[in-house]
């Protein structure tokens, strides 16, 4: 995720070099950012149909495995899937539903691809995007805090612990939490749910409902927090040192700023931009879910929809949550853009 | 400098970083979450305190998802679990063996020449919501069977040779068909109701979900959940026709892996364990008040060899077997080259026994045993002999020929990506096969791959299993002439089998039929298209000291639940310890225990941050303060 940062870093210098237009160069900017996103998204579209196809199984056959079912039976299951149709036809039809706003039934759960997805997405968005959101802010706070500290045992501790919890795994991570805190081990008694999203005697729209959610959520969101921290506070730590060395702040310094200030107003500041780029994409990302972690505490997440949907595989999920997930990216680049332009006006001249 | 800082909008982004302030912020954010878990550690148990009047629910944890409540729709296990709670079929099925027992049928007659079944529909039926349940209903449901659509293309094949259904009075329902059928009475469709369904369309039906107020006739009813949204909660059915279970809910969840599954009953979240992989078995054994076993399912898996792939319209031979497979008594003498009981130990952990054949022992009726002198054993010299004797002799360079002394060349032994058993068993038999002194090699690939290579022949072995249903017409219907193509995945064709097969599915005399069910395993048993070398065994884990009193099936020895018929449901009863038994004091689930510690602990935490935040506050106020002086 750091290859999109620097990507957009670069595209940000070669724009500063570019000679400066006074007038409706923010609009020309807007509009190019827009046409290529539109044109990502229609690649997209195209590519998604095909990329499945490639999957060599046929959804009919798997779908009819170990019952009674007589070859006629399986061609009508064909027919009913659309699938004896020649593969021209079959993508034109699938141009045709998707520009109507139509994602198909699928193939396993006989429902509106479009209903299943809205049914996945709220867990997800509350399990990836909270845990997005914490691992930022927090990330964001020990990236500071190390970097101020540098090289004492403040800067060691946090910089060694992200990193280590960085390179675990997100699942055995999740199954050590699961055994100390909702198992219980030792000393500790059993605090969390093992699994699932909420209990089944409380309706989770009520208040109880919600905070029971969030007990039950309350593990995987550490454990994803946990596994992002590292991500966040190493670009705060090192783009805050880049800055520190900035004459600026000595400038700031000598005008008799205090150190707290300096830091805060000037510093800070300006060394956000990266990770605020690196937040902004991540949002992007949040719907595709946490596929392992959706596994390990069975959170029946759009990460856990796709995988299943590979076994079938059932083409209308997997395009469906593919275009989901490509008009998610697509959107926060395009934003991530937009902001950046917005903040840094080197960006945008 | 300054101006431009001044357009940054971070300032509500930017956590505050002054030392002191820094410190009264955490202590305010512990203070959030230690309140928060001490609400939910108070409500939380109120919502699950128990009382007298409390329901007594089973919780089961599950591997596998539901993919769809609507019984013409939904192909998973889980899917039929479901529907056998909600509705009835005609006939049920015996603990003992899964012999046909009245369902909804009490009872039923054939004419002398079979062409005719007339069945007695209980008249002490209703459906959930009161209305009564008819013949009517039954002849409705199986109509949309025989009108074809959707409902035809899940069930059509099971309605065999029936061509009209016909409800002569509210009690009476007359099966009319072209020829004679074996598999009747047994019939493994649930029986929807008319006044629900006649108002959703054929169209409608290829997308209804079935899972808003549905209206069964079974134990129990569906109150909750949506299909794949793994949690799903069963209430009693109060209209139920036959014995009332002693439970008034079930909650199944699903789970996505199997130690969280495992932990999950540790902790008594829930009460029933299915689907326990072997070692995870083993590490819950002795663990207090959790019951274990591995109970008999009615599955198999084999090593399949490529008989004789050929192109169906011309006859002519595809793909590219190897000559050595597509004899008869090769595959045959690899058969004692096969240690079984070391693949069950080894590659199963245990979980199933040793097979022979392709209708598995647990249906005891139809299972064929070879005698003695027929049966496979771990025989690595018969095997050398018999392939010395059909002309496969050891050459020069240590390696087989065959019979025309040409190299036999390397087989191909595919195994599925997916099972770790499927490759684990084909490595073994690759040794088994180097120590006979025949080359091979093994390829991984998924199921999907794998059913194109099969359908193209370009394979000489592969590892594969089936499930088999109470008829056992089904899985002998895969290795007819006719599913070449289709369903076969081992080419095998032998007119002798398939003239069998044709009988046995007109054989109305159960031992006439049964006999000849036999006779079919032995064929392919000499001909050896399959080596089935295990029956597969579920693991199945509980906590006795919460439920008890589950019938298994097969009895003895199967499974607990997941079952042909939900006797299980309706046997289990709730106890207080391991071991008690029906009616032993009055026994409510303690749901609460764990609730109970997070709310103490909750409050401790509330508590010590509320603490933490104050002391941070005060701090932060009087070292500012020293600091603007």
């Amino acid at each position: 995720m750091s290859a999109p940062t620097s990507t957009l870093v670069a595209e940000a210098e070669t724009q500063q070099t570019q000679p400066e237009k006074r007038r409706g160069g923010q609009w020309r900017y807007v509009g190019s950012k827009l046409l290529g996103s539109f044109g990502a998204l229609m690649f997209v579209l195209v590519f998604n149909f095909f990329l499945f196809r490639v999957i060599p199984a046929d959804p009919a056959r798997t779908l009819a495995r170990n019952r009674l079912v007589s070859q006629e039976q399986v061609d009508e299951l064909t027919r009913t899937l659309g699938l004896d149709q020649p593969l021209h036809q079959q993508f034109l039809t699938y141009l045709q539903n998707t520009f109507s706003g139509e994602l198909g039934l699928s193939f396993k759960y006989r429902v509106p691809v479009s209903d299943l997805i809205i049914d996945r997405f709220w867990p997800t968005l509350l399990l990836v995007g909270t845990s997005t959101i914490l691992a930022s802010l927090i990330g964001i706070y020990l990236g500071m805090v190390s970097a101020w500290n540098r090289g004492k045992v403040v800067d060691h501790m946090s910089t060694g612990s992200s990193l280590t919890l960085y390179s675990m795994p997100e699942w055995w991570l999740g199954l050590v939490l699961i055994a100390v805190f909702a198992v219980g081990a030792g000393p500790i008694p059993k605090l969390f749910p093992v699994s699932g999203l909420h209990s089944t005697d409380v309706d989770p729209n009520s208040f109880v409902g919600g905070l029971d959610t969030a007990w039950h959520l309350t593990l995987p969101v550490i454990t994803l927090t946990l596994a992002y921290l590292a991500e966040y506070s190493l670009i705060m730590r090192s783009s805050l040192l880049d800055e520190m060395g900035e004459d600026y702040l000595t400038t700031a310094r000598a005008k008799g700023l205090r150190d707290v200030y300096v830091r805060r107003r000037h510093a800070t500041r300006n060394a956000l931009l990266p990770t605020f780029t690196l937040a902004v994409l991540n949002l992007g990302f949040i719907v595709q879910g946490a596929i392992t972690i959706e596994t390990v505490f069975s959170i029946p997440g759009l990460g856990l929809l796709t995988t299943e949907a590979l076994e079938v595989p059932d083409y209308p999920v997997l395009q469906g949550t593919f275009l989901f997930f490509s008009v998610a990216v697509i959107l926060a680049n395009l934003v991530a853009n937009l902001l950046y332009g917005w903040l840094d006006p080197r960006v945008r001249s | 400098m300054q101006s431009r800082a001044r357009t940054y909008p971070f300032e509500v982004v930017i956590p505050v970083v002054s030392d002191r302030v820094k410190r009264a912020a955490g202590g305010v954010a512990a203070g959030a979450v230690g309140l928060t878990m001490s609400v939910i550690g108070v409500t939380a148990p109120q919502a699950a305190a128990s009382s007298a009047d409390d329901p007594v629910v089973f919780h089961v944890g599950l591997r596998n998802d539901v993919d769809s409540f609507n019984p013409f729709l939904g192909i998973e296990a889980t899917s039929f679990e479901m529907w056998a709670l909600m509705y009835d079929q005609l006939i049920t099925y015996s603990p003992k063996d899964m012999s046909p027992q009245p369902g909804l049928a009490s009872d039923w007659t054939t004419s002398d020449d079979g062409l005719t079944w007339t069945f007695t529909i209980r008249d002490d039926v209703k459906w959930s919501d009161g209305e009564k349940l008819t013949a009517d209903d039954v002849a409705f449901t199986l109509n949309r069977i025989l009108d074809g659509g959707p409902e035809a293309a899940t069930w059509l094949a099971y309605m065999g040779s029936v061509e009209s259904v016909e409800a002569t009075d509210p009690t009476t329902v007359v099966m009319k068909l072209s020829q004679p059928n074996s598999s009747l009475p047994l019939l493994p469709i649930p029986i929807v109701p008319e006044h629900i369904w006649s108002d959703i369309s054929e169209e409608e039906v290829k997308s209804y979900a079935n899972e808003d107020e549905v209206v069964g006739s079974g134990p129990f009813r569906y109150v909750e959940g949506t299909a794949g949204g793994s949690t799903y909660r069963f209430e009693v059915n109060p209209n139920y026709w036959g014995e009332q279970p002693k439970i008034d809910e079930i909650v199944y969840t699903v789970y996505q892996a199997d130690d969280p599954m495992v932990q999950a009953l540790k902790t008594g979240e829930i009460d029933f364990a299915e689907d326990v992989p072997a070692l995870q078995l083993d590490a819950l054994n002795g663990e207090d008040g959790i019951k274990t076993q591995l109970g008999t399912s009615p599955a198999f898996e084999e090593i399949a060899f490529n008989t004789g792939s050929v192109d169906l319209d011309t006859g002519e031979p595809i793909g590219d077997p190897n000559p050595a497979v597509l004899d008869p008594a090769f595959r045959y003498a690899l058969g004692f080259a096969i240690d079984r009981d070391l693949l069950v130990e080894r590659a199963y952990q245990g979980a199933g026994e040793a097979g022979d054949t392709i209708i598995p022992s647990a249906y005891s009726n139809y299972h064929y045993d070879p005698p003695d002198d027929l049966a496979w054993s771990y025989d690595p010299e018969r095997a050398a002999e018999l392939l010395d004797e059909a002309g496969y002799t050891m050459g020069d360079d240590g390696l087989r020929t065959m019979p025309d002394g040409s190299p036999i060349g390397s087989l191909r032994l595919l195994a599925r990506s997916e099972s770790e058993e499927s490759v684990n068993t084909m490595d073994y038999f690759q040794e088994w096969l180097d120590d006979l002194g025949i080359d091979s090699e093994v390829t991984t690939m998924e199921s999907g791959k794998l059913t194109n290579v099969i359908l193209d022949g370009e394979f000489d072995a592969f590892e594969w299993g089936w499930y088999v249903e109470p008829d056992p017409t089904t899985m002998l219907s895969y290795m007819t002439c006719g599913q070449r193509g289709s369903w076969s995945d081992s080419w095998y064709c032998n007119p002798e089998y398939d003239r069998l097969y044709q009988q046995q599915g007109s054989e109305t005399d159960e031992q006439a039929r049964a006999d000849m069910v036999k006779r079919m395993q032995e064929i392919l048993y000499r001909d050896a298209p399959y080596l089935v070398y295990i029956y597969d065994k579920i693991g199945e884990a509980y906590r006795c000291d919460r439920f008890e009193g589950f019938q298994q099936q097969p009895d003895p020895g199967g499974v607990l639940i997941f079952q042909y018929g939900v006797q299980s449901y309706l046997d289990m009863y709730p106890v207080t310890e391991c071991g008690q038994g029906q009616g032993s004091d009055q026994a409510a689930a303690d749901d609460g225990g764990g609730l109970g510690t997070g709310a103490v602990v909750g409050v401790g935490v509330a508590a010590l941050a509320a603490i933490g935040a104050v002391a941070g506050i005060l701090l932060h106020r009087r070292s500012t303060a020293d600091e603007r002086e």
